[in-house]
């Protein structure tokens, strides 16, 4: 979710701080909500978590190898649970284990560059912050991005992480060829030719079949974009959905609970040199809460009032090179509930949960973010064989989001939603196995490569029902 | 703007060699090792080294003045746990206490 800029700050954010800080639900959620497991204190060994702080663990042991001979020697010799970690951004249980946690820090970087292809071959512990200018030095760029770049390569494709536009899949869908190191020490090199069972399971694996070390990526040219947001109404933006996504490179929104105010942002190429109009504003999130909070005390007026305010909070125009526009820094943490539904059912599964917060007068303002992804041949990604339409949900990381994912899970089941596999939902292997139709071939290829479950955490027996 | 953007642009290239200036704004800092460099430019520099999203900014004087008084241990704890934008162990799930302690060393310009 982006800090877009809300520049009334100046204006109302000291009074609203006041009436915020006595106040009102925000407050007393985040008093619920606080989390009540012991912080690290100094002296003790170090435990992991994740980016939200919400998962975590106490790993006997972590690995960083510095080359895949390293990395096969640990896979081969260990006995124990281990988990490959990335960068520690997914939402969901994926890291945590009492075992072993690998990163791969030290595997990062471009391996080799097809100038001719526009293909390149980078390690898998490589961040995507950092992946873009890397490549931008050999004319290339990945033809989408997520909007948040802390992860690494591995932990995104993993996922199947993705950005927006109707005409550009996920990460996995971009990877031509990956080389995985196996739970019993082989090093196999998989693409549609070579081990192609494998190659299939491996662009989307959740790191249960081994770790992979280098993926092979089919990028475009470097390129600019220009991105511009805009306050629309909410009705206007779903009514003209279609239309958005084949006019724009990428189109993206986000509808505000409580209202019915959306923030519409569309980025396309440009040919101009990098130019900023409007400033975002790092603080927006929290000031949108301060907002909510006092508006939705005042009886008639207040969500008359609170739509003036966000429509009345600037927009931004900015253009550079594609990896600085698409992707976004984030300073509040989150935790977030992301399901995809068919590309055609997505704006109303939007209105039924927008519909249940209000009529659940359920205390959220963080804005719900609205991807469309095109479809790909990946056997579990959220897009396959399906062009979708992905709903995004958060909550503060210092609020307590259960009441909230609670209440809206169940209407992205009630559209066939497939749930973001780094990001939190409570779906088991019974329930996954409907949505996927290679799902019994990824779990054979499980099988096969990793037979004693050594990369099988608690969140991974559940979701493969191992 | 300007100079802190320069600053933080060369702590980001070069940081192990940048280092004990204390010509207007900037602070001494230590050197890393090649091991905490790597997990400074692939972790720390991600939020530390861009100007204006609300981070200090590596080697900015003005900028850990204040959260220099809670000591290396206060630093080491809010790095570890996490501490409002800041994410847990900042996003270095691989950097021991030691490397914690020289990475906030370094960005903050304690001793």
């Amino acid at each position: 979710m982006s800090a877009r800029r809300f520049t009334r700050r100046e204006v109302v954010g000291g009074a609203l701080a006041t009436g915020a800080a006595l106040c009102l639900p925000g407050s007393r959620a985040r008093a619920a909500g606080s989390d009540p497991r012991p912080a690290w204190l100094e002296g003790g060994p170090l435990p992991w978590r994740n980016w939200s702080g919400f998962q975590r663990c106490q790993p006997v042991s972590r690995l960083g190898p510095a080359s895949e001979t390293e990395l096969l020697a640990q896979l081969a010799g260990g006995t124990g649970t281990i988990r490959p970690a990335g960068a520690g951004h997914s939402f969901s249980a994926l890291v945590p284990c009492d075992g072993a946690l690998l990163f791969l820090d030290n595997l990062a970087g471009i391996a080799s560059v097809d100038a001719s292809s526009l293909q390149a071959e980078v390690f898998a512990g490589t961040r995507l912050g950092m992946l873009g200018p890397e490549l931008a030095l050999h004319g290339q760029a990945l033809p989408n991005l997520p909007d948040i770049d802390y992860q690494t390569l591995g932990g995104a494709i993993a996922t199947s992480t993705h950005g927006t536009g109707g005409s550009f899949g996920s990460l996995s869908s971009t990877v031509v060829g990956l080389t995985l190191a196996t739970p019993t020490g082989e090093l196999l090199e998989c693409d549609a030719q070579r081990n192609a069972e494998v190659f299939q399971a491996a662009r989307t694996s959740l790191g249960a079949l081994g770790v992979v070390t280098r993926f092979r990526l089919q990028n475009t040219a470097a390129f600019k974009l220009v991105e511009k947001t805009s306050w629309r109404d909410l009705d206007d933006v779903l009514a003209n959905l279609a239309r958005e996504r084949a006019e724009n490179r990428y189109f993206e929104f986000y509808a505000f609970p409580h209202s019915d105010t959306a923030l519409a942002i569309a980025t396309n190429e440009t040919a101009a040199e990098p130019y900023t109009v409007g400033e975002d504003d790092p603080g927006g999130l929290q000031l949108l809460a301060r907002l909510f909070a006092v508006t939705r005390w005042l009886p008639g007026i207040g969500t008359p009032l609170y739509d003036a305010f966000l429509r009345n909070s600037g927009t931004t125009e900015r253009a550079d090179w594609s990896y600085r526009v698409l992707t976004h820094p984030r300073t509040t943490r989150f935790n977030e509930m992301e399901y995809t539904v068919p590309v055609g059912a997505g704006p109303d599964c939007l209105r039924e949960i927008l519909r249940t917060i209000r009529e659940h007068d359920l205390p959220i303002c963080f804005p719900i973010e609205c991807r469309s992804v095109r479809e790909d041949d990946v056997w579990l990604s959220m897009f396959y064989e399906r062009p979708g339409f992905s709903i995004s949900v958060h909550q503060f990381a210092d609020l307590d989001f259960r009441p909230y994912f609670a209440a809206v899970e169940p209407i992205f089941w009630k559209y066939e939603g497939r749930p973001h596999w780094g990001k939190l939902h409570t779906l088991d292997a019974a329930r996954l196995a409907a949505l996927y139709p290679r799902w019994r071939e990824f779990r054979a290829v499980r099988r096969a490569l990793d037979p004693t479950r050594r990369l099988v955490n608690a969140h991974l027996a559940t979701l493969l029902g191992t | 703007m300007a100079k802190r953007f320069r600053t933080a642009l060369l702590s980001l290239l070069i940081p192990s060699l940048f280092a004990c200036d204390a010509d207007s704004g900037r602070v001494a800092q230590i050197a890393l090792d090649p091991g905490q460099t790597r997990a400074y430019r692939t972790a720390c520099a991600a939020c530390h080294a861009r100007p204006d999203i609300g981070a200090p900014l590596t080697g900015i004087d003005a900028d850990w003045r204040e959260r220099r008084k809670k000591g290396i241990e206060g630093l080491l704890v809010s790095t570890v746990n996490g501490f409002r934008g800041m994410p847990p162990l900042g996003t270095c799930g691989l950097c021991s206490e030691n490397d914690f302690r020289a990475l906030i060393r370094y960005m903050a310009g304690l001793p």
